[in-house]
């Protein structure tokens, strides 16, 4: 087939976005798992879409393409270009604005057949007319009114159409802000671009973009929450060697602002478990039938949030709970320490034992989420204690071997160049 | 498959992915309101499809209206449409746009929020939790804040310099005049920061310490000045244990960065950092522990070996 610039499928260049942006080490050789040819379109395509956010540099084994983008520096997403190229064929886009100007001129609702004279007498302007068969506009119709922006009324045996149009203002302000910041906010840079009123009032700071290709997936996500139904998830590993099927009740997105990674927690009648998902590990969810457990389980899980550090409900080692207690010192001119640790302490407690030392302790699912951002202290930690031993000693192994890493086993003062 | 036999599943339509948001018809649609307006010359048209698709679109947008694939422009450049093109809002914007309006930061924009009562929101507040974000955010119900947040944004559109009068760190008021330039947002702090240029060392300022502001004088804006942005680089070699490529990336996919792969499990990847935020990045990197050396530049690893050899000083 010819190079298009457009796609049907959004999930291979999905895919791609990710593997360019987050990664872009990979030379064309180590993209195995599709053909050559694949790759070289996909690449063209993001090239296209991209441009100079595009990179490549050259190395011994081959060329590696990469999506270079500090989000701080960028008011829009650019990711959200990709949600902008679906294929469409000839008649999709003549019959479209024919048929938003048949309705664009008329405050009336009008008939299939008056509809259908129109159309003809705007193709009459065409030496060699298109021509629509009912059948076709009918589905079309259909389709605007699943959209939203047709609606149909019937009249006896007669359905009669007419468009949703009513007036909005919308300020490009909000839209600018609401969609960097708001889930599927490619919903908003989709409005911004009917309203051309994109500026650069707003930026951006720890702003992670990622999320932009997975916007399909938590779309649907919030549709099944909000209608409290189940969904069936299709979800794959990390180098997608395998896929699964799991039938769940979704609860809650939950993002992290220091990743932004995006978690699905939901419910899983199999593991009689609260669960979470990655987004970006999803590829497909379908919709399924009104959940009566929605209610007791969104509950259960409010309750279980006072002891989820991060997004893990169990254990990794199979405890109940688990204890995690550090205490920190600091000097006279650091009072913005223990600031940063009441800020920072999400479901654990802080006490101020004395003028220079503080307290945090928590009991979580799973104490080993909380590892890294102990890790932030280093410097300062006088005492740690996890009720998970092991935990607690690999803890303690890894500050060994960040001593040796650059050679401080013995270390002094003198050590710093 | 571990579905229930009697569930019914049903695969939902692409609602986002759809060809009604796409470049091309946004560009056509451009293209369009040019052609109700007066006939067009493809060199107009070029123009158009430069300005509003993608690098290579010229090779498809144009030759699907010269040879009519597409019958929208006729040969003379004219087209049968009577108006400039427009399209109703969908269901799926109205549904993202009644969810935002429910956000406490929306007030921040004007009191009148947009309803529309015949559609349910996509989401609602409750669907969603930030985790990891910090606690000591701005106040968004603050009638000050808000004032102050109206008062900057109106200023940033018309451009006219600002008095403004502040708390620093130590608790005392303290006054400057400022250009501003953007609001900058952090979703980690859940803070807003105006950046601009000022009379003062200094050119970024949390609103939350902003007391009062107000239009000043024209004749006060000179001399104002903007610090200039630092930007610097660390490198570090990383091991991939415990999928710490794949966090490592993600955790800094919001920065300008470079990864290089050196054999099957060690990687080299180089970040791009502004200066100020120095030791938020030190302590970013200490987070991962053995799995990240740093190499270079020299300062840095110092800043790294002297947390350390603090650590082993508290006896740990």
């Amino acid at each position: 087939m010819a190079y298009s610039e457009l796609v049907k499928n959004f999930n291979r260049i999905r895919e791609y976005m990710r593997e360019f942006y987050v990664y872009g080490f990979k030379s064309r050789e180590e993209y195995t798992r599709k053909s050559a040819r694949s790759y070289d379109d996909e690449r063209r395509r993001l090239e296209s879409w991209l441009g100079d956010y595009m990179r490549f540099r050259q190395n011994a084994e081959g060329k590696n393409v990469f999506i270079s983008i500090d989000s701080r520096a960028v008011q829009h997403n650019p990711l959200y270009t990709a949600w902008k190229t679906k294929s469409f064929t000839d008649g999709d886009i003549t019959l479209h604005f024919i048929l938003m100007d048949i309705f664009a001129s008329t405050d009336d609702a009008l008939s299939l057949t008056e509809i259908m004279d129109q159309i003809d007498t705007y193709l009459s302007a065409f030496q060699e007319s298109k021509t629509f068969d009912v059948s076709t506009v009918r589905k079309k119709l259909k389709e605007y009114i699943s959209e939203g922006i047709v609606s149909g009324e019937k009249q006896g045996k007669t359905m009669y159409y007419r468009w949703t149009m009513s007036k909005y203002d919308l300020d490009g302000d909000i839209l600018d802000f609401f969609s960097e910041v708001a889930p599927c906010g490619v919903i908003g840079s989709f409005l911004l671009d009917q309203t051309k009123k994109q500026n650069d009032h707003f930026s951006f700071k720890h702003h992670y973009i990622t999320g932009a290709v997975d916007s399909e997936i938590l779309c649907t996500v919030f549709m099944a929450i909000r209608e409290k139904r189940s969904i069936l998830l299709e979800t794959c590993n990390r180098h997608k060697e395998r896929s699964s099927e799991s039938h769940v009740v979704p609860l809650r997105v939950m993002v992290s602002a220091q990743s932004g990674r995006q978690y699905l927690i939901a419910y899983s009648p199999r593991f009689r478990r609260i669960l979470s998902f990655r987004t970006d590990h999803i590829v497909s969810v379908k919709m399924g039938e009104v959940s009566e457990r929605f209610d007791h389980m969104r509950q259960k899980l409010e309750e279980m949030q006072k002891n989820m550090w991060g997004v893990s409900t169990q254990s990794r080692w199979g405890n109940r709970m688990e204890h995690v207690e550090f205490t920190i010192r600091y000097g006279k001119g650091e009072q913005h320490i223990p600031k940063r640790l009441e800020r920072e302490k999400r479901c654990g407690t802080v006490e101020h034992l004395d003028e220079n030392t503080c307290r945090f302790t928590a009991d979580v699912y799973d104490a080993s989420e909380l590892i890294p951002w102990i890790r932030t202290f280093i410097c300062r930690i006088t005492e740690i204690h996890i009720s998970n031993e092991k935990l607690e000693e690999k803890f303690r192994e890894d500050m060994y071997a960040m001593y040796a890493l650059y050679g401080l086993e013995d270390g002094d003062e003198h050590d710093i160049q | 498959m571990q579905c229930m036999p009697f569930m019914v599943w049903k695969m939902v339509m692409n609602m986002i992915f759809s060809e009604l948001y796409s470049i091309y018809y946004q560009t056509m649609a451009a293209i369009l309101k040019a052609a109700t307006d007066h006939p067009l010359e493809a060199k107009e048209m070029q123009h158009i499809v430069g300005k509003y698709a993608f690098g290579e679109s010229l090779l498809h947008i144009l030759p699907a209206i010269e040879e009519q694939r597409w019958q929208l422009i006729t040969p003379d450049g004219t087209t049968p449409l009577h108006k400039e093109p427009a399209m109703p809002l969908t269901l799926l914007e109205k549904r993202w746009l009644k969810a935002i309006a429910n956000d406490p930061r929306m007030r921040l924009f004007g009191d009148d929020i947009f309803d529309f009562p015949d559609v349910e929101p996509l989401f609602l507040p409750e669907d969603i939790l930030v985790f990891d974000r910090y606690a000591d955010g701005d106040d968004y119900t603050d009638e000050a804040y808000i004032r102050n947040f109206r008062i900057i944004l109106d200023a940033i559109k018309q451009q006219y310099p600002l008095k403004i009068t502040l708390q620093n760190r130590r608790g005392n008021p303290l006054q400057m005049n400022v250009m501003p330039k953007c609001l900058e947002y952090s979703e980690k702090d859940d803070k807003f920061r105006l950046i601009g240029s000022s009379d003062r060392y200094g050119s970024t300022i949390n609103l939350g310490r902003i007391i009062s502001c107000e239009r000043c004088q024209d004749g006060m804006a000179r001399h104002l000045t903007r610090k200039s942005e630092q930007q610097r680089k660390v490198v570090f070699e990383l091991f991939d244990q415990r999928k710490a490529l794949e966090r490592v990336l993600l955790h800094f996919a919001h920065c300008e960065k470079e990864a290089e792969k050196l054999d099957d499990k060690h990687y080299r990847i180089t970040v791009v950092y502004d200066k100020e935020d120095e030791t938020e990045m030190v302590i970013r990197i200490l987070s991962f522990g053995p799995l990240i050396k740093v190499t270079a530049p020299q300062h840095f690893v110092n800043l790294i070996k002297q947390r350390l050899l603090n650590q082993k000083s508290c006896g740990l």
